[in-house]
């Protein structure tokens, strides 16, 4: 068990530059997801902290101790990669033991954490098979049984569970939180699926083109997202990003006013992008409210999504379950100022007043 | 025509094309074992098992059987093991690497005639580039084609100069082949390169390397055009082995029989290798 830190690592090849700097306190225990769209650099920043990749410049210390120029194998790191990667021709109690023996660890206690990993993960039916005769989620307890038996200072997963179908990833995923209370030690997690990420993690790292964009919890992300780029990325259905301007304290977007929350320092006039989630539009009468024209209907089951404009602004709305709306059908709805999420339209950045806590606040 | 015909029309006609081209010969030159002939136009005798009896019975043919084991063991575990290095070598990133290995499988496009004069040409007596060499550090002149142990270790030597290649190119081009994240993996377990190569490389690439091996050892246990052009199974036979026994026996000697006895000793031979070989190394491991 230890904590992470990485001091502005980046990663270049040659000239092209996959990972901008990334600074980041692991502490000990933390279980820190990396977020974002394929290519971003989430594997090569864990392929740093693994030491699988060169580190281009900055440092990286596992435990308090500088590993940047160690091997792997003496970063007592512990790695699950997303095809799992066993060895094909040594059986699944070799492949637990495999880097247990390479470590020349005394037989009687190699075989004591093989058991105790293999009980864990149920594996015990399967000790003396290959891999080839195990199914994609049992050789996926293996790779994680690899590193559990190895007792390392940090587990670092690669995408472990996208080679999974969507009902066996749910419980490999409850698996992997359970695993984690067990065993208490600090993990990082590679994924570009952001419900892994909202359910596992103690905070996300969200990427995008090699910059960190945010880090924070998942709800802190949730509530709070720092720029346009994890205001679109997070939460789904994906929030309603509405192009406009500031005009006396309201965004004007077409036909469109919209009242803002207080603390908008931007001058008047200045182009904004207003995020609003499917979810935190009310609908219902109430003074002010705005005629929302439904076109699709979208039933989720527990909710329903309508998509459609209101003068003239696309806009979907999702509420709770409900078969009355059809398409044509016009609902009132309003815009919480509490709710909403204010970006520049040039930077992207948040502008809303820091303290504004969206989330947390009782419904109006 | 149903396709059921159509296939067995197919199936008929290349059964034929293969009887003719393979079976024929082999029935012909395993039946020529049986009579006794001293040319091809000399009408042929019975001899029943006399020319097997009479080879059997040499110290030649047991000598030409132990030259060839000698010279396949030797040339096959050189070039396998040398393949197999350079191949390694060639793996790794390294500046020129493609022009490298390009180079690397010249020696196999060379005519075996070209290659072998060359040699001659290198270790010739007073001109060779190796004999001036040798001697220019002192070491003492050799006679690569008189004593009979510099002999059959010149025909190792140009054989697996040779064929090398060939096992590097193949192996190369397997490893390509093993998913890099099982050597990433191996690197977080705690192995280092050798490790790697034992645990990862071998047992990954166990089924080609049996093959490779396989190919070798038939095409070394029925290589002639090396050794003759080199030494002809000289000096007194130490380089002779069945296909040059058989060939001297044929042609030399004028004994159509007994070269023909001892080819099918040497496929009989060389086909239970094969079978042994299949039985203890099963391509299908599992
Ligand atoms: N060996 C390499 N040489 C050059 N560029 C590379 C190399 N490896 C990765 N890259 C580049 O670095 C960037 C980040 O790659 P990385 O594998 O970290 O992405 P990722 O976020 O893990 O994406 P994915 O979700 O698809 O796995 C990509 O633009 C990629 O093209
Ligand atoms: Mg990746």
């Amino acid at each position: 068990m230890a904590e992470v830190r990485l001091n502005t690592v980046r990663k270049a090849y040659g000239g092209q530059v996959a990972v901008h700097g990334v600074d980041l306190h692991i502490r000990d225990g933390e279980f820190v997801v990396f977020l974002g769209p394929s290519g971003c650099g989430k594997s090569t920043t864990l392929r740093m902290i693994a030491g699988l990749e060169e580190i281009t410049t900055g440092t990286i210390e596992i435990g308090g101790r500088d590993v940047t120029r160690l091997e792997p194998k003496d970063r007592n790191i512990a790695m699950v990669f997303q095809n799992y990667a066993l060895y094909p021709h040594k059986t699944i109690y070799e492949n637990l033991a495999f880097g247990l023996r390479m470590r020349k660890m005394d037989k009687a206690e190699i075989d004591r954490r093989v058991k105790s990993a293999s009980a864990m993960l149920g594996l015990d039916p399967y000790l003396e098979r290959k891999p080839k005769q195990l199914s994609g989620g049992q050789m996926q307890r293996v790779a994680l049984g690899r590193a559990l038996v190895r007792d390392p200072d940090v587990f670092l997963l690669d995408e472990p569970l996208s080679n999974l179908d969507a009902k066996l990833r749910v419980r490999m995923r409850e698996e992997i939180a359970r695993l984690h209370q067990e065993v208490g030690t600090s993990m990082v997690y590679v994924t570009h699926d952001q419900v892994e990420a909202m359910t596992l993690a103690n905070r996300i790292l969200i990427m995008r083109d090699g910059h960190v964009q945010q880090v924070g919890a998942p709800l802190e992300v949730y509530d709070r997202p720092a720029n346009l780029f994890v205001a679109g990325f997070i939460g789904s259905p994906e929030m309603n990003l509405i192009e406009g301007h500031l005009e006396r304290g309201a965004l004007k977007a077409g036909g469109l006013s919209i009242e803002l929350p207080p603390g908008i320092a931007v001058a008047e006039g200045t182009p904004l992008v207003l995020g609003v989630r499917p979810e935190h539009i009310g609908v219902g009468e109430a003074p002010g409210a705005h005629t929302f024209h439904v076109a699709v209907i979208e039933q989720l089951g527990a909710q329903t999504l309508c998509i459609g404009e209101v003068a003239g602004v696309r806009l979907r709305v999702l509420m709770d379950r409900t078969d009355a709306v059809r398409n044509g059908t016009t609902l009132p709805i309003q815009f919480r100022p509490g709710r909403l999420h204010v970006f520049s339209k040039e930077t992207g950045a948040r502008i809303n007043r820091a303290d504004a806590d969206v989330g947390r606040r009782p419904a109006a | 025509m149903s396709s059921k015909a159509t296939i067995y029309s197919f199936l008929i006609l290349g059964l034929a094309v293969t009887a003719l081209l393979i079976v024929a010969p082999v029935v012909y030159a395993v039946s020529l074992s049986f009579y006794q002939m001293d040319s091809f136009v000399g009408a042929p005798k019975w001899a029943g098992l006399d020319n097997y009896t009479r080879m059997l019975s040499q110290w030649v043919f047991w000598r030409a059987l132990i030259n060839g084991f000698i010279y396949s063991f030797g040339t096959i575990i050189f070039q396998v093991v040398l393949g197999i290095g350079f191949a390694l070598v060639l793996n790794q990133v390294f500046p020129g690497r493609n022009i490298v290995r390009g180079l690397s499988i010249l020696p196999y496009l060379l005519p075996t005639v070209v290659v072998v004069l060359t040699f001659k040409w290198m270790v010739d007596g007073s001109i060779g580039v190796l004999t001036t060499m040798m001697s220019a550090v002192g070491l003492p002149q050799v006679q690569w084609f008189e004593s009979p142990g510099a002999a059959m270790a010149s025909v190792i030597l140009v054989s697996v100069w040779m064929w090398t290649p060939f096992v590097t190119t193949t192996f190369l081009a397997a490893l390509q082949t093993v998913p890099s994240s099982l050597y990433e993996a191996a690197k977080v377990d705690g192995t280092n390169a050798v490790q790697r190569f034992f645990h990862i490389t071998l047992p990954m690439l166990k089924p080609i390397l049996t093959v490779i091996v396989l190919l070798r050892a038939v095409w070394m246990f029925n290589k002639f055009d090396v050794i003759w052009l080199l030494t002809q199974g000289g000096p007194v036979g130490a380089t002779e082995h069945l296909a040059i026994l058989s060939y001297r026996q044929a042609f030399g000697q004028f004994d159509i029989g007994g070269g023909a006895a001892v080819a099918t000793i040497s496929f009989a031979i060389l086909s239970l290798v094969v079978f042994i070989y299949f039985r203890l190394f099963p391509l299908d491991t599992e």
